[in-house]
């Protein structure tokens, strides 16, 4: 064995090549593409069927219908009552899941291969003949209420709210939480939600993804057995107000006395999934709080240890979400966090990343894809955005090569289209003795303090 | 179900165990190591120091810069991480296959040259983070020191599971360096180590990097007898309960036992009565507590894969607002009961359930190669991956009817009620 030289970082192997696997397309009788990833390794499927419902067509007063809904579904179909459902999916080992955003609503199913057609056939029944019994969907109602009222003691939820009414204008749907608020949750009854079905769930414009070890003959065989004579279409979408509220820099303190933390949000109105700089943002915004190795997380926890970590994030939806960085920081030190987050944005906005940083960044998000594509979860979750949100067919064939084209020029010109650091919301919960005088002193805008229980 | 993962075993010279695992459907592998050492390890005053020591792993060795680890790895287009637990410590990198050498000369510089690189200005950092990490995590959180109270009802205090893993802030704020050379030295050792690959790569190659890399780390001596009693009746001699009022939304009660150790029968009967009480929504909690009763907003069962002289089984329950916390103990203290009778369809589910899952978790390289070091670092058989499923699947309503008359009784309960305070 020769010496080793334990100082020389070790070569890189050759690399092997890595291909998304083909996604195969069928339509079916019922209007919606099947789209299917074999992937043989181990005897499981994972399915998504995706409606054109999502949260952001519903006016304040409706608010969380759609999420509730998408719960409720799970509360009984024509056929069988909610327990029933549930006995009939865990005899067989089926995971079935409903998950509504502000895009769409998501039906999703894992199981073993060899329990497909079963599986599937509940998930056609809940979606096509839910009953939505009037004492379940009250029950789930009060979960949902009551998982509200938990939040609202729960200092990252409350921060991750409070900041929405402060980037979005009044009126839009994403000034609100996605699950809606105590008032309009509590609104809603059996009838709302069996409405809102009836209009809502329908084939067009939705999708079905499959991955795993099945076929598409197998799969398209299934599917169309138990989707046939589905039909319609949702409602027509909707224009969400994506206007900032404003555009001069602030500091929110939502008053929270005695906490040992402080949890700050920074953020602003962010760009939409379509947004043309969507690769070179990615590139940028993982140098900036993407990584752990970032410039925020490097400075605030790193070098300073005021915080257990530090995200920057950007909310890519139909329509242009958020942009916002997050972390829970020491009491004491909570001024000082501000201070540097917003001077390493501010810098890195104002300058770019460097040609190393650049390359670090491309070189993590273009290796780091095989990884997010391990399990049928993943290839279906990964397939399903692509649909949801229109992208190419060959965006994941060359996602990789998208990501490697990123340009210092390029990276730093979308960080300067889609953060605008003066024009950010700072917002703290916290406890306003220790924290509202060394804010005020940073100069970064004007101190306001409000009240941790919201009227209305 | 049967599943026929692929094993070589070794053992080089100074004692680390390694098991490779190939697979490669994605070019990428799973470097997983699992070091005997937990907060069960630790002594009295030193709480929480098996967890920052963690944090130190990642400071730097001799030949790599602090946070070099993550730099290199991330740009490898890897991730990794790692987590400290009561009976072990596990660190994990999974990178594209062609970068294995990478991760196998990051590991073992920690591994073998850690202390050069260690300064005061490293451990204060760190110290920061970790109590930053704990007042996150607990302090901060509603119900966050529900473990601190449990640990200490379930388990005698001389115990080695009487404390937390995140441990008390008097104690990682009075960690030292001299701490830090002293914990290495003492298990931070090949022999005390399991070393996994799990993906896309050439066994004899591996190998021959793994002797390259490991080989010249010298061999320890056998880490010390756990400090403390480890010795433990199987069941609470008597029930232990307490009220605490606090600033909670709803209130929640949470009920632990004391069960078989991992690896041992009754484990398997353990696991299968949690399944039974808290997987799923035709789970006896769910049923019982959410839908029926109404009573609970989210029910939880849990059942810690534990060594060393008992386990825990945990039951909780998050009131409804207006909901009375007796209500909620009652009305637990009634599933638990009913376990007695527990039927075939009930456990026929969760054999169900359980094997769909356990087979959905292997799927990733990563989460494979750490089961397979976990059964290697703790029941000493890798192989156990291919049939803990059958073993699972072996256990009859007897056994768990068994179980539940001998560990879910009245005796060995320790109840913590969490009751709202009044708004003032």
């Amino acid at each position: 064995m020769s010496h080793l030289d334990r100082s020389m970082i070790p070569a890189s192997g050759e690399m092997r090549d890595f291909e998304f696997p083909p996604i195969a397309k069928k339509d079916l009788d019922c209007g919606l593409a099947l789209h299917l990833v074999q992937q043989p390794r181990l005897p499981v499927v994972s399915v998504r069927l995706f409606i054109d419902a999502g949260e952001d067509t519903l006016d304040h007063a409706q608010a969380g219908l759609s999420v509730l809904t998408g719960d409720a579904l799970l509360g009984g179909t024509l056929d069988r009552s909610g327990i029933e459902l549930a006995e009939a999916l865990e005899s067989i080992g089926a995971d079935l899941g409903v998950v509504t955003g502000w895009d769409a609503t998501t039906v999703h199913l894992s199981c073993l291969a060899d329990r497909l057609d079963e599986a599937f056939a509940l998930v056609a029944e809940v979606v096509r003949r839910p009953r939505f019994p009037d004492e379940e969907v009250e029950r789930i109602r009060d979960q949902r209420l009551a998982s509200l009222q938990q939040r609202a003691m729960e200092p990252s939820g409350i921060a991750a709210d409070r900041i929405l009414p402060c980037i979005f204008r009044e009126g839009s749907p994403y000034s609100r939480p996605s699950m809606g608020t105590r008032d309009s949750v509590g609104r809603i009854d059996s009838e709302a939600t069996r409405a809102y079905a009836a209009e809502f769930y329908k084939p067009v414009r939705g999708g079905l993804v499959v991955a795993g070890d099945v076929d598409l003959a197998e799969v398209g065989e299934i599917a169309n057995r138990h989707l046939s004579g589905w039909s319609g279409a949702p409602p027509p979408r909707r224009e969400v107000d994506t206007r900032p509220r404003q555009t001069e820099g602030r500091i929110v303190v939502v008053s929270r006395p005695g906490s040992v933390q402080s949890e700050i949000r920074i953020g602003h109105v962010g760009v939409s999934r379509s947004f043309p700089g969507y690769f070179p943002l990615r590139v940028f915004n993982t140098v900036l709080g993407g990584a752990f190795t970032s410039r925020l997380n490097l400075n605030l926890r790193e070098e300073n240890g005021f915080t257990y970590g530090v995200r920057s994030q950007f909310g890519f939806r139909r329509h242009a979400g958020m942009w916002v960085v997050g972390a829970a920081v020491g009491t004491e030190v909570t001024a000082p966090a501000v201070r540097e987050a917003m001077a390493e944005i501010t810098k890195l906005v104002r300058e770019g990343p460097t040609d190393d940083e650049l390359e670090a960044a491309r070189d993590f998000l273009a290796g780091v894809f095989p990884l997010g594509v391990e399990t049928t979860g993943q290839l279906a979750s990964k397939v399903e955005s692509m649909l949801v949100h229109d992208l190419a067919p060959d965006y994941y064939a060359t996602y990789r090569d998208r990501i490697r084209e990123v340009t210092r020029e390029s990276a730093t010109s979308a960080g300067q289209d889609a953060i605008r650091p003066a024009e950010a919301t700072i917002l703290v919960v916290g406890d306003p003795d220790e924290v509202v005088a060394p804010l005020e002193a940073l100069e970064l805008g004007e101190v306001e303090v409000v009240e941790l229980e919201q009227g209305g | 179900m049967l599943l026929d993962f692929p094993i070589e075993q070794h053992r080089l010279v100074n004692g680390l165990r390694v098991n490779l695992s190939r697979d490669s459907t994605v070019p990428v592998v799973g470097v997983n190591l699992w070091y005997g050492v937990g907060s069960r390890n630790e002594r009295v005053g030193k709480t929480g120091f098996a967890h920052l020591f963690e944090h130190m792993m990642f400071q730097g060795s001799e030949h790599v810069a602090k946070n070099a680890h993550f730099e290199l790895i991330e740009r490898a287009g890897g991730t990794l991480n790692a987590s400290t637990w009561f009976d072990r410590t596990n660190y994990f990198d999974t990178v594209p296959s062609h970068f294995l050498e990478l991760a196998l000369w990051l590991e073992s510089d920690r591994m073998g040259w850690m202390l050069p690189a260690m300064t005061q200005e490293k451990l204060d950092n760190q110290r920061d983070v970790v109590m930053n990490e704990k007042r996150q995590r607990y302090d901060n959180q509603p119900y966050g020191d529900w473990d601190e109270w449990i640990q200490t009802m379930v388990f005698p205090s001389a115990h080695p599971y009487a404390h937390t893993v995140i441990g008390s802030m008097e104690d990682i704020e009075a960690a030292t360096l001299e701490d830090v050379s002293a914990f290495f030295r003492t298990f931070y050792l090949p022999n005390n180590c399991v070393l996994t690959l799990c993906g896309d790569f050439d066994s004899e190659r591996a190998l021959e990097s793994i002797e390259r890399f490991f080989g010249g780390i010298a061999r320890g001596e056998d880490p010390p007898e756990l400090p403390g009693e480890v010795g433990i009746a199987p069941t609470l001699e008597e029930p232990v309960r307490r009220e605490i009022e606090a600033e909670v939304p709803l209130p929640r009660v949470i009920m632990a036992m004391r069960v078989p150790t991992m690896g041992s029968e009754g484990f398997h009967a353990a696991e299968m009565a949690g399944s039974v009480l808290g997987t799923g929504r035709s789970s006896r909690l769910y049923r019982g507590l959410v839908r029926d009763r109404r009573v609970a907003k989210d029910v939880m069962c849990f059942v810690f894969p534990l060594t060393t002289g008992a386990s825990m089984m945990l039951v909780w329950a998050t009131g409804v607002p207006g909901v009375e916390p007796e209500q909620l103990e009652a009305a637990l203290a009634e599933e638990l009961a009913g376990m007695a009778a527990v039927s075939e369809e009930d456990v026929a589910r969760a054999v169900a359930v359980n094997t769909a899952r356990f087979v959905q978790g292997l799927q990733a390289v990563g989460q494979r190669a750490d089961v397979i070091s976990a059964f290697d670092l703790l029941l000493d058989d890798p192989h156990r991956i291919n049939t803990e499923m059958d073993r699972l699947a072996r256990v009859t309503p007897g056994q768990v009817r068994e179980f539940a008359g001998s560990f879910l009784t009245e005796q060995n309960r320790a109840t913590l009620v969490y009751v709202p305070k009044e708004a003032t």
